[in-house]
């Protein structure tokens, strides 16, 4: 299979703080990439395994979803995708990660975003799901790769409430079960590292590393709230999204810190002046699903034509709610952090409830759901945000594949939706 | 046909035709109380030491599945798609519980669907579900974890029975189950034989009705047919290594044994995988222990092994069937078999064929044939 001629948009950047989020994205890859060269050991890590380990012990390391993000933005995940039925293996499923793998059969490596993804010597993640501990153990069996293992744990019983409850007390929320089970394995995950790079983990140094995630997190909760009480929105997704995603990506560390803070005051800057994402705001959508990496230009494509403003995705919103851990030993307090991330996202009751919970925060007057060719399941998130009188519009693509896509249909199906549903319940 | 291969094929069809157990569990169990369960990775040894009746659920491929559909998705493994819906019509009963175990992502979207549906919709009134989720990856940081899990799962049953379940009971039903394995092992090596005597359908069946009725009544009938082999005919066709998708209905051997295949071995929790690790005869006080160990490391399922075990297993277990050829069948939107295949195909040599996006309960016999002769 190949590329569909269509290929999706750009979005326009409006922020200050996602230029630049972007231009430090770019050098911190070209250092990374000279490092390797160098000789150094390099990580390719799940975006839900603890990256503030390696940031603790100074190994560098790549987000396979981010990498997977750019490929797509670059409008290569037809070629990637190719790589790997081109070794036998399926390119339609779970593409997020076996996008990534493509990077490992390319015979020209430097033809990849910014020069290629350079061979990494670490493959982190969690067996989440039927073949994501397949794609990394192929990825595994690669000469001077390895790949290490964390489980995907569930719970019988969860209480509604994750968001209240996440930042102090974590324990209640995830269980005692899963947490034991992880803070062992990031134990081994330590000494693995130790024992094959010969990097130290300090434990004053992950400390260090644990508070700034913390006030990175903090500020990205000021900056969700100052959106979901702003109308018109300061900002569309589009616009917030690199600006929180990047430092995401280098959580841990003094510039993601200060990256989250100068994205806050640049959001608090727009508010206090009146600027908006679509001054003519009449109507605010809330994205679920993960993003449109190849076609980003949608989220702003309503703006003008139909007052619409994406003001809502996960991304910010995870950031605020999802990461920030107190007290306890630091270990297990990280462990908190990831043993139950999934499921703040797609697993019913948690998801369903926190949806409905932003949608409120947020005044959302639409939703757009992307419901994926995969597990996770849309039903209940649907259901609960219609229950909540919000009107949602589900639309069927994979992030990362374009070939999924059929933006006729789905551009289609927006407007109608905006026009005959959306826009006249705001303006009643 | 002899007798109680006829029974074991019957209380299967029977299953399979109404869709309702027969509840076969009850008369053996003091409790009354009837528990669905849902994946290979449940230890039902725990059901039989505390005398509860189980059974473990299928769907029927010849169904609608709209309700199913609308409360999972069409993205998932249109076989749990087919239980949702059939639990959701009452298809299997009253079942007191359910519990579902983590072996395939379906299993686990299955049991947070029925979770949810309890909560948000709860006048479908659908059994209370549990689920034990037992991990695959081979380290002793799992063991740990999934000893955890099967001491809660312990507990909880002896909260809805009311009477605890003792070592000596739960080490009395290990060595049931460990028993019911042996003679499953036996009966598979007929089926192995040249020629064949059990065609897969028939294994299938054989395999199968063990999982609705009492441990100690299908022993018992694994040893009259194993008594009565002599009298099974040989099995003509191409000897088949059946690999991938589980096969919780036999319409797709039916299928391929119809149109001149004998399906001789697998790697799927419905046949082979089932019964081939026993628990073995740990201390009485560390059974549970060996409970955790073997679930974790019974396998290797598509689902939850990685490619290269999966290989290495397909290389002896085809070997040990002397199979002449690999079938590789990959179910609509099971994702993990098609990853598996071209590791399997290099490490079998032996000709091999993959059928990719396969209907519920039906094989594609053109694309069979087509593939079969450029395979030779």
């Amino acid at each position: 299979m190949t590329d569909q001629p269509w290929r999706g948009s750009p979005s326009a950047k409006r922020l200050e703080s996602a230029v630049e989020a972007s231009r430090f994205q770019r050098a911190w890859f070209q250092r990374l990439r000279e490092r390797v060269a160098a000789g150094e050991p390099m990580a390719v890590v799940n975006a839900d395994a603890p990256q503030e380990i390696f940031a603790t012990m100074d190994i560098p390391y790549v987000v396979s979803q981010w990498w997977a993000s750019l490929v797509a933005a670059k409008q290569q995940s037809g070629r990637f995708l190719d790589l790997v039925r081109g070794k036998g293996f399926p390119d339609y499923t779970e593409q997020y990660n076996s996008l990534t793998l493509g990077s490992a059969f390319d015979p020209d490596p430097a033809s990849g975003p910014w020069g290629g993804l350079p061979r990494p010597t670490i493959i982190l993640g969690d067996a989440t799901g039927d073949v994501t501990r397949k794609i990394f153990d192929i990825w595994g069996e690669q000469p001077g790769v390895t790949y290490f293992a964390l489980e995907s744990a569930a719970e019988n019983e969860v209480p509604v409430n994750w968001w209240d409850l996440m930042p102090h007390r974590w324990e209640e929320a995830v269980g005692s079960a899963r947490l034991d089970l992880l803070t062992a394995e990031l134990r081994g995950l330590i000494r693995f590292l130790e024992t094959t790079t010969g990097r130290l983990f300090s434990p004053i140094r992950f400390e260090q590393v644990m508070a700034l995630v913390n006030e990175q997190e903090e500020y990205n909760r000021r900056t969700r709230d100052l959106i979901a009480r702003t109308a018109p929105a300061p900002l569309g997704i589009a616009d917030s999204i690199p600006s929180v995603m990047v430092p995401q990506w280098h959580r841990g560390t003094e510039w993601g810190r200060d990256a989250a803070r100068r994205f806050y005051e640049e959001v608090r800057e727009r508010v206090e002046s009146g600027r908006a994402a679509c001054a003519g705001e009449r109507a605010r959508l809330m994205w679920i699903g993960r993003g449109l990496w190849y076609n980003m230009g949608l989220y702003q494509q309503f703006e003008e034509s139909h007052g619409a403003v994406f003001v809502w995705s996960m991304y910010l919103a995870v950031a605020a709610d999802g990461y920030q851990r107190f007290g306890g030993d630091p270990l297990r307090r990280l462990a908190a952090r990831f043993a139950a991330f999934t499921d703040q996202l797609y697993t019913p009751p948690w998801s369903c409830e926190w949806y409905v919970k932003e949608a409120r925060l947020h005044r959302i007057d639409g939703v757009v759901h992307l419901v994926s060719d995969d597990p996770r399941g849309s039903y209940f998130t649907t259901r609960a945000l219609r229950e909540a009188g919000f009107p949602v519009i589900e639309i069927e693509a994979d992030n990362v594949d374009a070939r999924t896509f059929d933006d006729t249909s789905v551009t289609g199906s927006l407007r109608t939706w905006l026009e005959t549903t959306v826009l006249p319940r705001r303006d009643h | 046909m002899p007798s109680a291969l006829a029974e074991l094929v019957e209380a299967y069809t029977t299953r399979a035709v109404t869709g309702r157990t027969d509840r076969g569990g009850e008369e053996a169990s003091s409790t009354g109380l009837v528990v669905g369960y849902v994946g290979g990775d449940v230890p039902v040894e725990l059901f039989s030491a505390a005398r509860v009746a189980a059974v473990r659920l299928f769907g029927d491929p010849a169904a609608d599945t709209t309700t199913g559909d609308r409360y999972l998705g069409r993205g998932l493994d249109p076989a749990a798609r087919s239980v949702l819906t059939r639990l959701l019509a009452g298809d299997y009963g009253e079942l007191d519980r359910l519990v579902v175990s983590r072996d395939c992502e379906a299993s686990l979207r299955l049991f947070y669907a029925v979770r949810e549906l309890r909560r948000v919709e709860p006048q479908w009134r659908l059994p209370q579900p549990y689920l034990v989720d037992v991990l695959h990856l081979p380290h002793h940081t799992t063991t740990r974890y999934n000893r955890v899990r099967l001491g809660q799962l312990r507990d909880r049953i002896a909260e809805w029975t009311g009477q605890s379940i003792s070592d000596g009971d739960l080490s009395t039903a290990v060595a049931c189950h460990d028993e019911q394995r042996r003679l499953l092992a036996e009966v598979a090596r007929l089926r192995r034989d040249v020629p064949a005597r059990l065609s897969g359908t028939e294994f299938l069946a054989v395999v199968g009705a063990g999982t609705a009725m009492p441990v100690t009544t299908h022993s018992a009938l694994l040893r009259r047919l194993l008594a009565q082999a002599a009298d099974l005919p040989a099995r003509p066709g191409r000897r088949v290594f059946f690999t991938g998708s589980a096969q919780d209905t036999p319409d797709v051997y039916r299928a391929l044994e119809g149109a001149g295949f004998t399906i001789v071995g697998e790697d799927h929790s419905w046949g082979d995988l089932l019964f081939e690790r026993p628990v073995g005869t740990p201390r009485e006080d560390s059974t549970l222990d060996a409970l955790a160990e073997r679930y974790q490391y019974n396998g290797p399922t598509a689902q939850r092994a990685p490619v290269r075990e999966r290989a290495q297993h397909a290389a002896t277990a085809a070997r040990r069937c002397r199979a002449e050829m690999l079938v590789c069948y990959a179910r609509q939107h099971d994702e993990a078999p098609p990853w598996d295949f071209a590791a399997q195909r290099d490490a079998v040599d032996l000709p091999s064929i993959v059928l990719e996006n396969q209907a519920y309960g039906r094989v594609d016999l053109d694309e069979v044939r087509a593939q079969a002769e450029g395979a030779r």
